[in-house]
């Protein structure tokens, strides 16, 4: 078999199998390494026309086959290691044409686990996002730090800081109980989002690693809401992540410069990611269950429901809103409104609205940039100028920074 | 004598092929199109979206229920279906043949009845006649 379409089979049986590793020796580090194992096998005996009926049990077998012999090395070093994992005979070899079929459910609650370990809220956000990426869509250390634009030996530390963590706090994983469920499901998807921005939000990092994580994140939502169709929340995940990406070849110029909604050309959006995202909301939104994750969604649809940007419907997005500030209050949520609140109702009152945020983001540029813009347009000349400059100081990237000094140097008539 | 060409695949396989992977996918359908069009045997082409998208209608006593999901969990997910207007069962075959037949498996069934009609919420889909 073509070792090219042979890595995709991996690839694509990957979360399932280090999940199901993962339930076994309960140690996402073991399942790890098993898993790698097991693929060193398959990569050795698959071939194209000859590939096993179910690569993923196929792999499951293997790894778990790998981990056991681990495990009997380590017991012959270490005298001492734990006795309760004997292995477990199941009388299938994995060169066999062996057919363990495993029952949907119980891939259910082994990804679910996999991926709750991963984003455990004892993990700061970044190791979240770079164990969810290591471990559970298999990127390379390299690539991941390519992401965040450290260097590997920086980011192999922070993945090696991540297992610890995990480990000290000797996470006893208990079956949990709905509204644990429900939380666990908000744990993971924000994380995934978390994954996603990543990749969006040009910050920093090469243009091809980032497109990577988008389509990871993509990735993890499909799984996750092919196997939980029922949780709208994880449709919610899915459809914002679609629909932010169909914006993907608008939204920045030939050069890298970003490109603000306003200015961005429509025609370049991805109709098909946003009629997939536009359904997948509108199914999750019959549950009437509404979370932030399918808010963000519903405001982002609601955008691509203008063909110009002057027929964007802003009663809709305040009203959008404001339910993500009641579900999810935070500065940046009002930030964002008071954009909305200057089309409806002007400058100034979208100026007081953001009174009360000069302290929560008097670091955050953008409160700043958009201070001046509402500033200026009713005529606060001096006190626009003083707030661009103060949005340039804080600005994080150079394309942030062009974009606040484009502006700027469109205001000096007015000035 | 009209015949559907019912295309199953992973979805989980499908979402992991690399842009060359999908390419080379793309290549094919794009030799059975050109195929099927030449000798005019090409009906219709249908992709669906996917099975997240789905949700399944059932009825209970006098209530409609509809559950979130496809109606079955299997491995391999249906994805799409052609049809083709082709006199034999052989003619059939042989255009699959073109179609990439590495991953999925790929089913022709006779078409007992077919109707169609202008579409009026659909203003993207492809609509070509030729």
């Amino acid at each position: 078999m073509q070792s090219a379409w042979l890595s995709t089979h991996l690839r694509a049986a990957r979360p399932r199998v280090v999940a199901a590793l993962n339930r076994a020796f309960g140690d996402i580090d073991l399942a790890e390494d098993a898993f790698q194992e097991a693929s060193l096998k398959a990569l050795k005996s698959w071939r194209r026309d000859e590939l096993p009926k179910d690569p993923t049990a196929w792999l499951i077998v293997a790894g778990r086959n790998a981990g056991i012999d681990a495990f009997r090395k380590k017991r012959r070093e270490t005298p001492a290691a734990p006795e309760d994992l004997e292995p477990v005979h199941d009388g299938s070899h994995p060169e066999d044409d062996m057919t363990v079929s495993l029952d949907q459910s119980v891939y259910r609650d082994d990804i679910l686990r996999l991926l709750f370990t991963c984003c455990h809220p004892v993990l700061r956000r970044d190791q979240q996002i770079a164990l969810a990426l290591k471990i559970v869509a298999g990127l390379s250390v390299d690539e991941i730090a390519r992401a965040f634009l450290v260097q590997p030996k920086t980011m192999e530390q922070r993945i090696t800081r991540a297992k610890k963590r995990l480990q000290a706090a000797k996470l006893r994983y208990e079956e949990p109980d709905a509204s644990a469920r429900a939380a666990r499901f908000s744990v993971v998807a924000n994380a995934i989002y978390l994954v996603f921005n990543e990749g969006y939000s040009a910050s920093h990092g090469e243009d091809l690693i980032r497109e990577t994580l988008c389509e990871e994140a993509i990735r993890l939502a499909r799984l996750l809401v092919r196997l939980f169709p029922e949780e709208p929340e994880l449709r919610g995940l899915l459809a914002l992540c679609l629909i932010q990406h169909s914006r993907r070849s608008a939204r920045l110029t030939a050069d890298g410069e970003a490109v603000t909604l306003e200015q961005q050309d429509r025609l370049k959006w991805d109709r098909t990611l946003i009629a997939e995202g536009t359904v997948l909301l509108e199914a999750a939104l019959r549950k009437a269950t509404p979370g932030p994750l399918q808010v963000e969604a519903a405001i982002a649809a609601t955008h691509t429901r203008a063909a110009r940007y002057e027929d964007t419907d802003w009663a809709e997005l305040d009203r959008l809103y404001r339910a993500l500030e009641i579900i999810r209050p935070s500065p940046v949520v009002t930030l964002n409104r008071a954009v909305v609140i200057a089309k409806l109702k002007g400058p100034a009152e979208a100026l007081r609205n953001l009174e009360h945020l000069a302290t929560p983001l008097q670091r955050y540029a953008s409160y700043y940039a958009l201070r001046a813009s509402l500033m200026h347009e009713i005529g606060l000349s001096n006190e626009a100028r003083l707030n661009f400059e103060r949005a340039l100081e804080l600005s994080g990237t150079d394309a942030e920074r062009r974009h606040i000094e484009r502006k700027l140097a469109s205001l000096v008539p007015a000035i | 004598m009209l015949f559907s060409v019912l295309i199953y695949a992973s979805e989980d396989f499908i979402d992991a092929v690399t842009p060359e992977e999908h390419a080379e996918i793309m290549r094919h359908h794009r030799a059975f199109h050109e195929h099927t069009k030449s000798n005019k045997h090409f009906a219709a082409a249908t992709k669906l979206m996917s099975t997240g998208t789905a949700v399944t209608i059932n009825k209970e006593s006098d209530d409609y229920v509809v559950t979130d999901g496809p109606f079955a969990e299997t491995k391999e997910q249906f994805m799409g279906f052609y049809l083709l207007d082709c006199s034999s069962l052989e003619e059939a075959i042989d255009a699959v043949k073109l179609l990439p037949l590495d991953h999925g498996r790929v089913e022709v069934r006779p078409v007992e009845y077919f109707e169609g009609a202008d579409f009026k919420n659909a203003e993207r889909l492809v609509i070509d006649a030729s």
